[in-house]
Parts: C-alpha cells; sequence; structure tokens
C-alpha cells in the first residue's frame, strides 16, 4: 500500500488522475484527505490561470486579417508572405464563425456530459469526510453567484468557484450517510425540465431554477440510489437562498 | 475524380475544427512562449500550415495533438529565425502584463506571474496537462521524455508554484 509522501507525490503531479491506490489510502487518511482538497482548489485555479482572455477580435486582426489583406510597408520580414488562395481560405473561415458557434451548441455537446466531465476531472472532490468547509469560503464561493445556502442544505465539506462552459459556477460537496454527493449551482443554464442522467459511471439529476438557471446533483459509485440523489437535490434546492 | 461537394464539406468542416481549437491553440502558443504578439504569429503560421498540410489528419480526434506538434515545430523555427539570446522574466511579465491580469482576483495574476517564472522544461509539460488535457504518456510522447521524466517535471513545476504563490506548503512532500 501507498504511504502518505507516495500518495501526495502521485497526487501533485497528476491530480486529476483517478488511480485505485490512491483512493484507498485517502479512504483512511484525513491528513491526506485534507491534503487533497487543498490541491484541488489550487488545480482549479491553475486551470483558470491558464485560460488567459483571448480577445476574439485581437485574433481576427493579427490572425486572420494578415492573410486577406496586402502586407503594410512596416510588416515584419518574417511574416509569412500574403497568398490569394489564403485569402479565400480566411474569408470562409470569418464566413463559418456563426456556423461553428452553432455547432458547439449542438445537442451532442449535452449540458449532463459536460457537468460529467467536469467531475471526472475532480476525483479527489469527492473525498468522504466530516470536516466542513471553512465558512468564509464557503460564503465567498456562493456570494460570487449571488446566492446563500441554510444550514439545512447539509454539511458541506467542499466549495470552490469552477469554470464551466465559460462561466464561474458554484461547485459544493454534500456528504450524506450514503456518500458524498456533487452540487453544481449552474445559474447560467437554463433548463426546460429536470432531466436524470449516467454517464460514464456518474448518475444524477439537473433541475431547473425557475430564474436562475439550474442546479446540477450528481454521485459517483454503487451505494447510492438515484432517489437518494434526488433528495439531496430538493433539500439544496430548498435551502438556495437567492441574493441578486 | 474528387467530389466537389464532399471536398467542400470536408473543408468546412476542417474551417470549423480550426476555429473551435484556436483559443487553446494561442493560450498553448502564449505559455510556451511568454509573448503575446509572437504567440499570435505562430498560431497564424500553424494555421496556413494546418490548411496546406490538411489532408494528412484522417482522425478528427486527433486534431489537437497534431496541431499541437505543429506550433511547437512552428515556435522552434521562429525561435531559430529570432535567435533570442536572453530572457529577462521581469521584462516579459511587465510587457504581457494586459494578459495576465484577472478582474478582481489578484491571486490569479499571481499565479500567472508565477507560471511565467516557471523554467521552460516545467511550464510546458504542465501546461499540456491542466490546459490542453494530455495524459502523461501523451506527454511523454510530445517531448520524447520517459513518463518518470515527466511526472518529475510536473510534480516540481507545481511545488514551485505552490511556493511562489505563498501556498501552504505544510504538507507538500519531499522530493
Amino acid at each position: 500500500m501507498m504511504d502518505c509522501g507516495h500518495v501526495r507525490r502521485a497526487m501533485l503531479a497528476e491530480p486529476s488522475s483517478d488511480d485505485a491506490e490512491v483512493r484507498l489510502h485517502l479512504a483512511t487518511c484525513p491528513e491526506c484527505t485534507r491534503y487533497a482538497l487543498q490541491l484541488r482548489r489550487f488545480e482549479d485555479r491553475l486551470d483558470r490561470a491558464l485560460r488567459v482572455d483571448v480577445n476574439p477580435r485581437l485574433m481576427e486582426q493579427r490572425v486572420v486579417t494578415p492573410l486577406r489583406a496586402p502586407r503594410s510597408p512596416g510588416a515584419r520580414a518574417w511574416d509569412p508572405p500574403h497568398r490569394r488562395w489564403l485569402a479565400a481560405a480566411a474569408s470562409v473561415l470569418l464566413g463559418t464563425a456563426v456556423a461553428v458557434s452553432l455547432w458547439l451548441a449542438a445537442p451532442g455537446r449535452s449540458l449532463a456530459a459536460d457537468v460529467v466531465k467536469h467531475m471526472a476531472g475532480e476525483p479527489y472532490a469527492w473525498a468522504r469526510t466530516d470536516s466542513p468547509v471553512p465558512e468564509p469560503r464557503l460564503d465567498k464561493v456562493l456570494a460570487d453567484s449571488h446566492v446563500r445556502l441554510k444550514t439545512s442544505a447539509g454539511l458541506v465539506s467542499y466549495a470552490n468557484s469552477c469554470t464551466f462552459r465559460g462561466h464561474i459556477v458554484p461547485h459544493l460537496v454534500v456528504q450524506t450517510d450514503a456518500g458524498p454527493v456533487t452540487v453544481m449551482v449552474l445559474t447560467h443554464e437554463e433548463l426546460r425540465r429536470a432531466m436524470r442522467f449516467d454517464e460514464q459511471g456518474y448518475r444524477g439529476v439537473i433541475v431547473p431554477v425557475h430564474g436562475h438557471g439550474s442546479l446540477a446533483v450528481l454521485e459517483r459509485g454503487p451505494e447510492m440510489d438515484i432517489k437518494t440523489v434526488e433528495g439531496v437535490a430538493a433539500r439544496v434546492l430548498g435551502a438556495l437562498d437567492w441574493t441578486a | 475524380m474528387k467530389d466537389p461537394v464532399s471536398g467542400n464539406q470536408r473543408r468546412a468542416r476542417f474551417q470549423a475544427l480550426c476555429q473551435s481549437l484556436r483559443p487553446d491553440l494561442l493560450r498553448f502558443a502564449f505559455w510556451l512562449s511568454r509573448d503575446r504578439t509572437l504567440a499570435e504569429d505562430v498560431v497564424q503560421e500553424t494555421m496556413i500550415r494546418a490548411w496546406k498540410a490538411q489532408d494528412s489528419l484522417l482522425d478528427e480526434a486527433a486534431a489537437k495533438p497534431w496541431f499541437l506538434t505543429i506550433i511547437r515545430r512552428e515556435y522552434a523555427r521562429t525561435f531559430e529565425r529570432k535567435r533570442f539570446v536572453t530572457v529577462d522574466v521581469e521584462e516579459l511579465i511587465a510587457k504581457e502584463e494586459p494578459m495576465l491580469a484577472a478582474a478582481d482576483d489578484q491571486e490569479l495574476v499571481e499565479l500567472r506571474t508565477a507560471i511565467f517564472k516557471l523554467p521552460s522544461e516545467y511550464r510546458e509539460p504542465l501546461v499540456m496537462q491542466v490546459l490542453m488535457g494530455y495524459s502523461t504518456a501523451e506527454i511523454a510522447a510530445e517531448l520524447e521524455l520517459s513518463n518518470a521524466a515527466v511526472l518529475t517535471r510536473l510534480f516540481r513545476a507545481r511545488k514551485q508554484l505552490r511556493a511562489m504563490c505563498g501556498e501552504d506548503t505544510s504538507l507538500d512532500p519531499e522530493e
């Protein structure tokens, strides 16, 4: 069995790995579980830090327009030479921009699939623990999305502001008798009716929240049935208090 | 003879692919070069080369690593052409301040600055893993390193970043 040093080295190198030995160790080691949660928060910030703002207008000017416009006298000597066929290609490229945005929003990229994909990248957020997340941190994460959570939601062991489909959303882990359940408050994702999903070992529900997007609740593993997940969703939904 | 309709469709798909991948490719080039203008030039040239070589992309699922390989080669070429000698990190940071800025989040700015200061042998695999979603084996193949060497670099990258950003490192493991 791996010792604490090995586990922490493994997590520091590959925080998104879902290694069975690491999970086994975390189940019995509160210190490493605390470290895993620390790392998870750091990892989310790292992900956001790397996603620097890419201004599309700027990109169009710098990356696409030079393919269409004649070179200015001041252009750098090692710029690629202007080619007519590239001008045609660039104009088609721009013309398809709208089509691309529609393609990105196609049903294939379903909301549930994106929620599951996000969760799969955060395996250590699922630690079973009875330690609540510090209150100031929980308040900060929720305040970023103009929401408060009453204590009736249950024990929240993890809270983080995550990037999801280009928006910062609260990602919480609520501990239940049957194990940890993940909650994402998707304030920007409107949904017409509640839906269940079962994908890649994750099961859950996404329920509409009138005027405030939707709420995704999911669990991992066979211990919990979908009714329990729906119960947590109802409890959290009742405990949410919108401030804007 | 090639069917012109299917050719057009294929071209349109390729253009859509370029468009969808371009933001992450630009980010990757930015973190690789730590220079926005250079990153845009590299991506511009990459798009041109990709357009010319699109027939060699047989599987769209492999597009991201395909583009990334072109970017790395193009960056290396640019590097050779421009013959950079020394790099003053503080100067780079000052020059790229607008890109490193993050509204109302000083922690994020500090982290971005720290990433700038990471040696490239740590920075590049880290960006490939976190931003581009590469597995350790994929990074090893792209950088022509062993899996163990990649894991060591990723470990050191995060360890250095955490220390530079004043994180609580009391639980961090020793090497």
